[in-house]
């Protein structure tokens, strides 16, 4: 039965593999169709790089990725949510190029790029001069072509008013989005054979000009000075000309926020911008405090409104609530303690869950990074897959599910001697 | 099939509020069977990831809201028990009050972990949602969609969800120090009467019941699958939501 299981998995993979060999060929007429929605890259560097991103782009498309490549050129150039955004890009593709190319057959000199692909939280260092260099983008437009006017952004522009300049400002926004595009050359300068490909093209889909670049960004960590930076989602703004940043804020931020408006007199006194100025946050805006303030304030003077609020559209619990009241206090105790019971149940379930659903993928990528290795050891050998018989390279790994040397060998039909399942 | 049923069941009994904020299941499986297997479906792939990028882009909008909130409220909590712990009653008036103000925060704190755990649980099934949907993707065309976008799905910050479920550690910690010691959960049976029709309450056990029905063995079960899921009393959760108008069983 094990074993069994085991290769019906190496079936099903090889098929994946299979599959992802084919996406990968059909991905080429892919290229063919880029121009259409953006001008023509002139990174494209290796054509095998180019079918990889051009496949991983369009999987990987607006999606970003956690980690944010502390680059130092970037850092200095760019003010935070452009760099964000760029970092947006580039992770992107950069994050699963490195997980295809780390499984690819076609790119090899990846060893540069690879050390981008961790999981970093945002280096405040990067951060921490990243918020104001106007001038410094100014140099920007000598480094790289426009490209793609497709820009109509995923950038968000930070407010004005919150670091005065308000002239300098619009302009530097603007160049920020116009320049967007060519910070990726930068970018290919330390990506050997990879290219940044700009999602953009992604963007002649969207109706209305709204992007769907996602980032994730890291939560914070608070510098010992009390000095943090902030983890900015750079969210859709089609509409308007600011769209606020999305911000993922943490408890020890918050925690910082609160001493922040008691030192300015409490939630009703302090005023976002003088929040904004005592917290000394690099990369907040006067948004990310409004917005948190007022829901402050409404936690603050109306504690746990949602405890009327699912209520409310249950009548009949409200009629329990009242008939809730009347009961012994011991029986309520008793009922919350139950209740309680249910939720830590459900939670320890969730967990678990979640657990597993981590590494079911991590299993699936694991195997797929070795149909990988043993496609490219196994290149120029001809072998009659069989389960029995060892591979063309010893493949030592802790595979559960049994030899999964004949699952990739049979990938490859044009190189190797007819699946044997 | 069973689980687009399921999730629809689910997000019409969930909290108000939430009820767009779940994936589009039907449509995207609709969308799927309209796409045809043949060479075309570059575009269709990226028409199809488009609309997986609009939905995650919803959840992680809406997951960072909630996180958000419950950051907020829960400093808040920590500071409400404080300042009502230091108010020690002296005479029988201040007592009642006290009491009062007990029993109040000893729910809110109750409804607040389980909002929280909802929180978590809405991420899940958003999850395992798209990770079903990309499965009939990759079947229906015979592409490979699936393992590298839910990849990226993975660190998504909807998908991410440590801090809530640190969050609601926290409250059971404070749970635990409000409450007496726990009552062995069938001595409880007799407070079920009082729990009938509680809002997040009932969810919970929604929750809960939901998520044994979605991990029962499927026809389609493979090495990606979760396993079956046992839960320990699930008669006694099942007599919860006597008050439910839509059985989940």
């Amino acid at each position: 039965m094990e074993a069994q299981s085991a290769l019906s998995f190496q079936r099903s993979a090889a098929r994946q593999f299979n599959n992802h060999g084919a996406a990968s060929a059909r991905s080429a007429p892919l290229d063919d169709k880029y121009p259409k929605f953006t001008n023509p890259q002139p990174n494209f560097s290796t054509g095998a790089a180019g079918h990889i991103f051009s496949s991983s782009s369009g999987i990987s498309t607006d999606f970003n990725v956690s980690s944010v490549i502390p680059h130092s050129n970037l850092s200095e150039k760019a003010p935070f949510t452009s760099q964000s955004s760029v970092i947006r890009q580039s992770t992107t593709s950069s994050q699963y190029t490195n997980e295809t190319n780390n499984n690819s057959w076609c790119t090899d000199s990846l060893s540069d790029f690879l050390d981008y692909s961790e999981n970093t939280p945002i280096q405040s260092s990067n951060l921490e001069h990243s918020i104001m260099p106007s001038e410094d983008l100014l140099d920007y437009p000598q480094n790289a072509p426009i490209q793609s006017s497709n820009l109509e952004h995923s950038i968000m522009s930070l407010p004005s008013e919150d670091f005065g300049k308000q002239s300098d400002w619009q302009d530097w926004t603007d160049q920020l989005i116009n320049e967007n595009d060519a910070l990726t050359p930068d970018w290919n300068d330390i990506l050997i054979d990879t290219n940044v490909v700009d999602p953009e093209p992604k963007m002649s889909y969207h109706v209305g000009g709204s992007s769907t670049n996602l980032v994730q960004a890291q939560p914070l960590i608070p510098q010992s000075s009390g000095e943090a930076c902030v983890p900015l989602t750079p969210t859709p703004c089609g509409s308007g000309s600011q769209s606020k940043p999305r911000m993922r804020w943490t408890p020890e931020l918050h925690e910082a926020f609160v001493e922040a408006v008691n030192k300015l007199g409490g939630s009703e006194k302090a005023t976002p911008k003088g929040v904004l100025k005592q917290m000394k946050v690099e990369g907040l805006t006067i948004y990310h405090v409004k917005s948190h303030l007022q829901k402050y304030r409404t936690a603050r003077y109306r504690p746990e409104p949602s405890s009327e609020g699912p209520l409310e559209k249950n009548t009949t619990s409200v009629e329990d609530f009242s008939s809730l009241e009347l009961k012994t206090g011991l029986e309520i105790t008793e009922a919350l303690r139950l209740q309680m019971e249910v939720q830590k149940r459900l939670h320890e379930q969730l967990e678990i869950q979640r657990n597993l659903q981590l590494r079911i993928e991590e299993q699936g990528r694991y195997l797929q990074m070795m149909f990988e290795k043993q496609c490219k050891s196994g290149t120029d050998k001809f072998t009659v897959p069989s389960s029995t018989e060892p591979g063309p390279d010893p493949v030592v790994g802790p595979s559960e599910e049994g030899s999964s040397k004949s699952g990739p060998d049979g990938s490859q039909p044009a190189k190797r001697a007819k699946v044997n399942e | 099939m069973k689980f687009g049923k399921r999730l629809k069941q689910h997000v019409q009994e969930t909290l108000p509020g939430w009820h767009n904020m779940y994936l589009n299941y039907k449509g995207l499986k609709k969308h799927v069977k309209l796409i045809s297997s043949s060479l075309e479906c570059e575009i269709s792939e990226d028409e199809f990831v488009y609309l997986l990028d609009n939905e995650v882009e919803k959840f992680n909008v809406f997951f960072m809201e909630q996180e958000e909130d419950f950051i907020i409220r829960h400093e808040e909590m920590q500071q409400r028990i404080k300042r009502i712990i230091v108010n020690e009653p002296s005479s029988q008036e201040e007592y009642e009050s006290y009491e009062q103000e007990m029993s109040k925060i000893k729910k809110d704190i109750v409804d607040f972990h389980g909002e929280m755990v909802l929180l978590v649980n809405y991420s899940n099934i958003n999850y395992t949602g798209m990770t079903k949907i990309l499965k009939k993707y990759d079947k229906r065309t015979g592409g490979f969609l699936r393992l590298p976008f839910i990849q990226k799905v993975m660190e998504q910050p909807f998908f991410t969800t440590e801090l809530v479920s640190k969050l609601v550690k926290e409250c059971e910690t404070t749970i635990g120090e409000l409450f007496p010691a726990m009552v062995a959960v069938e001595e409880m049976t007799k407070a079920t009467g009082t729990v009938a029709g509680e809002g997040i309450f009932k969810n919970t056990v929604k929750a809960l019941l939901t998520m044994k029905e979605i991990r029962k063995g499927s026809s389609t079960h493979s090495h990606f699958s979760l396993p079956t899921l046992n839960l320990r009393d699930i008669e006694l959760i099942r007599s919860f939501q006597f008050s439910s108008p839509i059985p989940i069983i």
